[in-house]
């Protein structure tokens, strides 16, 4: 027998954690307990799914050597250590310039791409020219290409301007084949924002460069975040490739090549390798947290209607 | 200054016309309203006014001068747009401010002149806010007070209320015309409301189909319509529209046969139709407001299918003979009419307007200002 007192707190527990609503005790919000244990279930499978292989590498990185090679192979670590953090700078002394020049790569890129296409996806949502659904259209084919498809006229491209062995020979390809995916999402955001504020301005005298800066530029500017992360991301992970076949100056490689070096002849230096890819990523995670705070929804709200 | 002319207007979309040749002069210091059915063409020519659009054809001119190739700041015409169209990323002051920031105005000219116009607009508590934390009729405030820190001579509002609840735009409607009043300037505004049209404006223009169907004083409209077009249009409800046959034309007017009654109805028959008029069908046209029971010199039996009680006055709505049209006849206070029973109606000639069959007014005898006389009874307290 349940008394009513506990059944009313049952209710209340009930209520959706994931309403928007300023009431989220909602009528329609309501969820009934077994509804409650299977989006959980769902929320947990997919995090352990995504989480998983870090949880490992973070473990993997505790551990010894030797006890990453013992049979059976225990999952958690016995007398784990932070030791593989500090023996890693010792055996890649040119650690610090590989992070520097991956968050260099990746940077260059990103303001490159950014410089390239806010004007353009501004452009591309308030104009309409001859040929800009062929542009459009060839913008979408160019991204379905990895550049691995083009490594070798890229090499050819690369060697004719003499820019083969420098920091250009990463980023440039790196940034090229991140515009066009970038027009398009940021072409998306863009348009959402009323066209009525142009005509607005253009009434008021501004010129369509001032109404750019002062007007659609702020309201845009958290799609313009979006597309930053996505480049920086983006340039981050493609750098491997370009690195391996346009550079073989040790000075100017980027993480992901400069992980290699824990590949020994004999055998990998597993917990290091874990341990210099979290320190490695942690600079563009720290970069990725301090964007997404500008994140801000809901800028348009009373421009229109 | 701010006189604005429209010469021979037109404006296609491919092959679609949608301004047909309009001319017009608004006066200076002119409050001047245009309606019409939805797509009719208003949005459109108030965009080529503002120089939002190009002309297709014809000369826009303003204080004498041509205005086609210039942009709107030097045109001197500042627009409110429909849906306010504010910069939701700015505070209410810079909103306002927005024009003479773009002027590069010195920032004591700027703060005085936003902060005169926050005054007209009771908006003086609200400078530090956004757009998106204030109400409908504060927003559009906004969007008129970014109007009138450039001191425009012409000011256009695209349906500017038509987004406000019904309280609330019969105050933004007084205040409009007190602003009308206070800043002399000429204002066109556009609206589909015809209360708003009446109450606000000097001279109306009533369009159909991107031509004018007529232009002239509210009164003007309501009491001496040009066509059927006008005079369906003008007036809520409906004007009423009966078939009838022209018997005779005299020198004060023209006699109807109206289901056997002989109607005169003192109206001016052009010299070129006067021959031609006796036996051609004419269209009758009264107004459900000066139906009555009983009383005039004209009567009709009419079967009511449904009655509305306002409580300020009584509608009622008969379907005619032969037609998908209805009848409908407006009767004052609340007076008990049974639905489905046929009653008769009346009504008086001096009311009657006549069209002939292009649905051309015969135009009226009577004086517009005796016609807008009240019919009311005031008692004057003696001593
Ligand atoms: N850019 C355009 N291209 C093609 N047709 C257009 C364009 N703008 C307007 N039209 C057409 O012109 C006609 C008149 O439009 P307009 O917006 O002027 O009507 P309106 O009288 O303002 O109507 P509403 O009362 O609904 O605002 C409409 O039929 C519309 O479809
Ligand atoms: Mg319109």
């Amino acid at each position: 027998m349940m008394n009513p007192s506990r059944r009313a707190t049952r209710v209340l527990t009930l209520v959706n954690p994931f309403s928007k609503r300023a009431q989220p005790s909602a009528m329609m919000d309501r969820y009934s307990w077994y509804e409650i244990v299977l989006i959980y279930l769902g929320i947990f499978v997919f995090l352990f799914f995504m989480l998983a292989p870090f949880l490992e590498g973070f473990l993997v990185s505790l551990k010894p050597l030797s006890q990453l090679f013992s049979t059976p192979y225990s999952f958690w670590p016995e007398n784990g250590s932070f030791e593989a953090y500090v023996t890693m700078w010792e055996r890649i002394p040119y650690f610090a310039i590989y992070i520097f020049n991956s968050l260099l790569i990746a940077t260059v890129a990103t303001l490159i791409v950014l410089a390239l296409v806010v004007p353009a996806a501004y452009a591309f949502a308030r104009f309409s020219f001859r040929g800009m659904p062929l542009l459009l259209g060839a913008f979408l084919a160019v991204s379905m290409f990895s550049g691995a498809v083009l490594l070798i006229p890229l090499f050819r491209l690369m060697r004719t301007l003499g820019i083969l062995n420098t920091y250009w020979a990463m980023i440039i390809p790196g940034a090229a084949f991140l515009i066009p995916s970038a027009i398009w999402l940021l072409r998306t955001y863009m348009m959402r924002i009323p066209p009525e504020l142009n005509e607005a301005a253009y009434m008021d005298g501004a010129s369509q460069f001032y109404t750019f800066r002062r007007v659609i530029l702020p309201l845009a500017r958290p799609g313009i975040i979006v597309v930053a992360i996505m480049t920086f991301i983006g340039a981050y992970a493609q750098q491997f490739i370009f690195a391996l076949t346009f550079n073989s100056k040790t000075e100017f490689m980027p993480l992901p090549v400069g992980l290699f070096a824990f590949f020994g002849r004999q055998e990998v230096i597993w917990n290091e390798l874990m341990a210099a890819s979290f320190v490695g990523i942690a600079p563009a995670l720290v970069i990725i947290f301090f964007l997404q705070r500008y994140l801000v929804g809901g800028l348009t709200a009373g421009a229109i209607k | 200054m701010g006189q604005l002319s429209l010469k021979q207007i037109t404006k296609t979309f491919g092959t679609f016309e949608v301004v047909k040749d309009v001319s017009l002069d608004v006066h200076e210091g002119e409050f001047m309203v245009f309606v019409g059915p939805s797509g009719c063409g208003k949005s459109t020519l108030l965009r080529m006014i503002a120089g939002l659009e190009h002309t297709t054809d014809g000369d826009i001119v303003i204080d004498g001068k041509r205005v086609n190739d210039l942009a709107p700041v030097d045109r001197g015409i500042a627009m409110v747009f429909q849906s306010y169209a504010l910069y939701p990323h700015m505070s209410v002051f810079e909103n306002i401010a927005f024009p003479l920031r773009v002027e590069g105005a010195p920032a004591a000219e700027i703060k005085s002149k936003v902060e005169a116009a926050a005054q007209i607009l009771h908006l003086e508590n609200r400078l530090d806010q956004r757009p998106g934390n204030l109400s409908g009729g504060q927003r559009q405030r906004v969007a008129i007070g970014r109007a009138i820190v450039r001191e425009p001579e012409i000011f256009l509002f695209d349906e500017p209320l038509s987004n406000l609840d019904a309280a609330l735009r019969a105050d933004m409607r007084i205040e409009l015309t007190r602003l009308h009043k206070q800043l002399g300037a000429t204002m066109i505004y556009v609206t589909h409301d015809q209360i708003e049209a009446m109450t606000m404006a000097n001279r109306i223009v009533v369009l159909n189909a991107g031509d004018i169907a007529q232009v002239g004083a509210p009164l003007e409209l309501y009491h001496k319509p040009q066509n059927t077009f006008v005079a369906g249009f003008i007036g809520n409800p409906r004007m009423n529209f009966l078939p009838v046959t022209c018997t005779e034309v005299t020198g004060t007017g023209v006699t109807v046969d109206f289901n056997g009654q002989r109607l005169h109805v003192e109206v001016e028959a052009p010299a070129s139709l006067r021959s031609h008029l006796p036996g051609a069908p004419l269209t009758l046209g009264v107004r459900p407001e000066h139906i009555t029971l009983g009383g005039g010199n004209a009567s009709m039996t009419v079967t009511p299918s449904v009655m509305e009680y306002l409580g300020q006055n009584t509608i009622g709505y008969a379907p005619l003979p032969g037609g998908e049209e209805t009848f409908c006849f407006v009767l004052p206070g609340t007076q008990k009419v049974p639905a489905d029973t046929p009653i008769d109606v009346t009504f008086s000639t001096a009311d009657c307007h006549l069209f002939d069959s292009d649905g051309r007014a015969l135009p009226r005898r009577a004086n517009t200002e005796d016609l807008g006389a009240p019919a009311l009874q005031i008692e004057r307290t003696t001593g």
